[in-house]
């Protein structure tokens, strides 16, 4: 359901409208909402009005993941604390095995006693597979920038993770040393990463309907192994955005306006 | 490579994966990528020989009137690369070749005049019926390393010049030290020969040569039927009947003008006032190609160290057998080092892509900005100029009809 609200202010002989589309949650009771300014008042302007960028309802509604996090160490998860307890019901479920139960055999578990059913052809060790996951996701802090077209996610450190709001899986960069797709579970972003010799990582970001904690579940697997998963929580925080626009430019490298904020 | 995706994402018996998973999207993005890790089959690569070195050949005499043939070169068309919109975000680069194909005609036009062999040269958002040759160039791969180009020239009687495809390739020697920006390196480039130069030398080359297996009066001929044509154009009710096409398709005066017709003198006169037209056309182009010309090379020079960056990461690519057996935490850390740097570089690269474009947005909406009263694209411009043409030159000879 979108619900259309209308705010007017008026400057002089024009009408300043901003339109907003409230989209209703689709299931989870959150919503996303796109502001359009648009003038109003004299006919000329009707004019004015159809130049201005208009909301492709085409488009699906996306949470706004927008803005500057930093990570939240209380509610993330340590990746030594979730080795451990992977360990446990490892070793658990390989007890009740060598007791005669009928458990399902776990996937290759390669240190210490609890290197069962172990082929190390087959894939990485659970441990290596979690000093990999804590080695991507290291990253404390990082700055989300949406618009009606893209979602990009920079990293101190790392290339940024850029998708469509579009439906439907993107292929968003391969190379001789891997490839990348993303695309949208319901109102979470997924990233997944195919690398050589069948290592695989998924990125999955999700945002609270409140839109101030941001949840990204950070999973590697290797070959048939089960992947290891790390879930990392952030907060929102202001970040100043500096007194600096820089963009690129070809024959003056990065240039840089200054900005004043007008009283 | 990555023929042998991890299936298991569909599950997640782990308590601490608390998100569900959607099957439709992950079928949709394993499907995908498992298609990403086979071998595509290579589009069929048809190898052009490339021009090597090429000098213009250049008149030291100003040619005879006949042998000035007035020339259009068209702007550029681009051929539809499958790869552009194959990545989330590569429409960059489509843009840049949109963008290239006002700047290319203009480097070919200079070569032609600076070949001294021609008469006026000007590059042109359409065909000119006023003009004896025009050129039609289809850019099919243009980067820092090699430019392809398709060239067509055909005169106004029809008949085909050339219709070929030409390929350059450039070297590190055609990019001096001054093309790759520094902050206390400001590329200056005057004096600066294009890396693919011998391109253009070598088409204007093929273009003398094909004139030169014509004698005087096929030069006179064809300027003849040049004349008719924009006649025609102005007036086919009025003209017609001077030019006949023959069985090949090609087009020859059958009956002139006396030199005294005062129609002949009308024609002659619009004929002139268009070409005062189109220089100011070609003078915009010209503004253009001078506005790009920094940007370009440099833009260039990266486009030529990213692609030489590609070919060696890609020799050290991942070695299945020299990797399958090493899975430990520092070969896990260095598969990921290599796919991020690559995505990395990547990125940088795409940033300067949209740079470019960015700094030549400008020139590019110069290029639009109003001629002589006229709106809208240089495009829509050329038309309507040669509308308002037309009506004058009925609105002139019907006054004279009337005065007689």
């Amino acid at each position: 359901m979108v619900k259309w609200l209308e705010k007017y202010s008026f400057n002089g002989s024009k009408a300043l409208a901003l339109v907003f589309a409230v989209a209703a949650a689709s299931g989870d009771g959150t919503g996303q909402i796109f502001a359009q300014e648009a003038t109003l008042g004299a006919p000329a302007d009707v004019a004015e009005i159809e130049h201005l960028p208009r909301l492709n309802l085409d488009n699906p509604l996306r949470l706004n993941f927008s803005g500057s996090w930093e990570k939240d160490f209380q509610r993330s998860d340590k990746w030594e604390d979730e080795l451990s307890r992977m360990m446990t019901i490892r070793q658990e479920r390989s007890a009740i095995q060598s007791t005669g139960g009928t458990g399902v055999l776990g996937p290759s578990v390669s240190i210490g006693n609890i290197n069962l059913n172990s082929s190390r052809a087959r894939g990485s060790s659970i441990v290596d597979l979690a000093r990999l996951t804590e080695y991507v996701s290291r990253q404390t802090t990082m700055e989300i920038y949406q618009d009606r077209n893209e979602v990009r996610i920079e990293r101190r450190g790392e290339a940024d993770l850029v998708c469509t709001l579009a439906e439907g899986p993107t292929e968003t960069f391969s190379s001789d040393h891997g490839a990348e797709m993303c695309g949208w579970d319901r109102q979470q972003l997924v990233f997944r990463t195919a690398l050589p010799g069948d290592l695989d990582i998924m990125h999955r970001f999700s945002v609270s309907s409140n839109t101030k904690v941001l949840r990204m579940v950070v999973s590697i697997s290797s070959r048939d192994s089960a992947p290891f998963n790390l879930i990392q929580a952030f907060n929102r925080y202001d970040a100043s955005s500096g007194p600096f626009n820089c963009i690129q430019t070809i024959t003056r490298g990065k240039v840089c306006s200054q900005t004043t904020i007008l009283e | 490579m990555f023929s042998r995706l991890t299936s298991h994402i569909f599950f997640s018996t782990q308590p601490s994966f608390k998100f569900c998973a959607s099957p439709t999207f992950f079928l949709y993005i394993c499907i995908l990528l498992t298609a990403c890790g086979q071998t595509a089959v290579e589009p069929k690569v048809i190898l052009i020989p490339p021009v090597g070195s090429v000098t213009l050949n250049r008149s030291i005499d100003t040619p005879a009137p006949e042998q000035q043939l007035d020339i259009g070169v068209l702007v550029f068309e681009t051929k539809p690369n499958g790869q552009d919109a194959q990545r989330f975000g590569d429409w960059v680069f489509a843009e840049i070749r949109d963008n290239e194909t006002h700047y290319l005609p203009y480097v070919l036009r200079d070569t032609l005049l600076d070949s001294n062999q021609w008469g006026a040269v000007r590059v042109l958002p359409e065909f000119d019926p006023s003009l004896d040759l025009q050129i039609k160039g289809t850019v099919l791969k243009s980067d820092g390393i090699d430019l392809h180009l398709q060239i067509q020239a055909e005169d106004s009687t029809g008949r085909l010049w050339l219709d070929k495809v030409y390929a350059d390739a450039a070297y590190e020697s055609d990019y001096p030290a001054s093309t790759r920006f520094t902050n206390a390196n400001q590329f200056d480039a005057t004096g600066f020969v294009d890396p693919f130069q011998d391109i253009y030398d070598q088409i204007a080359n093929d273009l003398l040569a094909v004139k030169k297996t014509f004698d005087t009066s096929n030069l006179v001929d064809l300027r003849r039927v040049s004349q008719m044509v924009y006649a025609n154009d102005l007036s086919p009710e009025t003209f017609s009947y001077t030019l006949n096409k023959t069985i090949d398709g090609r087009l020859l005066v059958s009956s002139l003008l006396a030199e005294n017709d005062p129609m002949l003198a009308r024609i002659e006169d619009m004929r002139l006032r268009h070409h005062l037209f189109i220089d100011t056309v070609d003078q915009y182009y010209e503004a253009l190609h001078n506005e790009m010309q920094v940007a370009y090379i440099i833009w260039r020079r990266y486009s030529f160290d990213q692609i030489n960056e590609e070919e060696n990461t890609a020799q050290r690519a991942f070695n299945p057998d020299q990797y399958g057996r090493s899975r430990s935490f520092l070969s896990l850390t260095q598969r990921y080092d290599r796919y991020r740097w690559s995505k990395i570089y990547q990125q940088e690269f795409r940033e300067l892509a949209s740079g470019f474009n960015r700094e030549i947005a400008p020139a590019i909406l110069d290029l639009n900005k109003d001629v002589h009263g006229l709106s809208g694209t240089m495009e829509e411009q050329y038309i309507q100029w040669r509308r308002i043409l037309r009506a004058l030159f009925e609105l002139e000879s019907g006054q004279e009809v009337s005065a007689n």
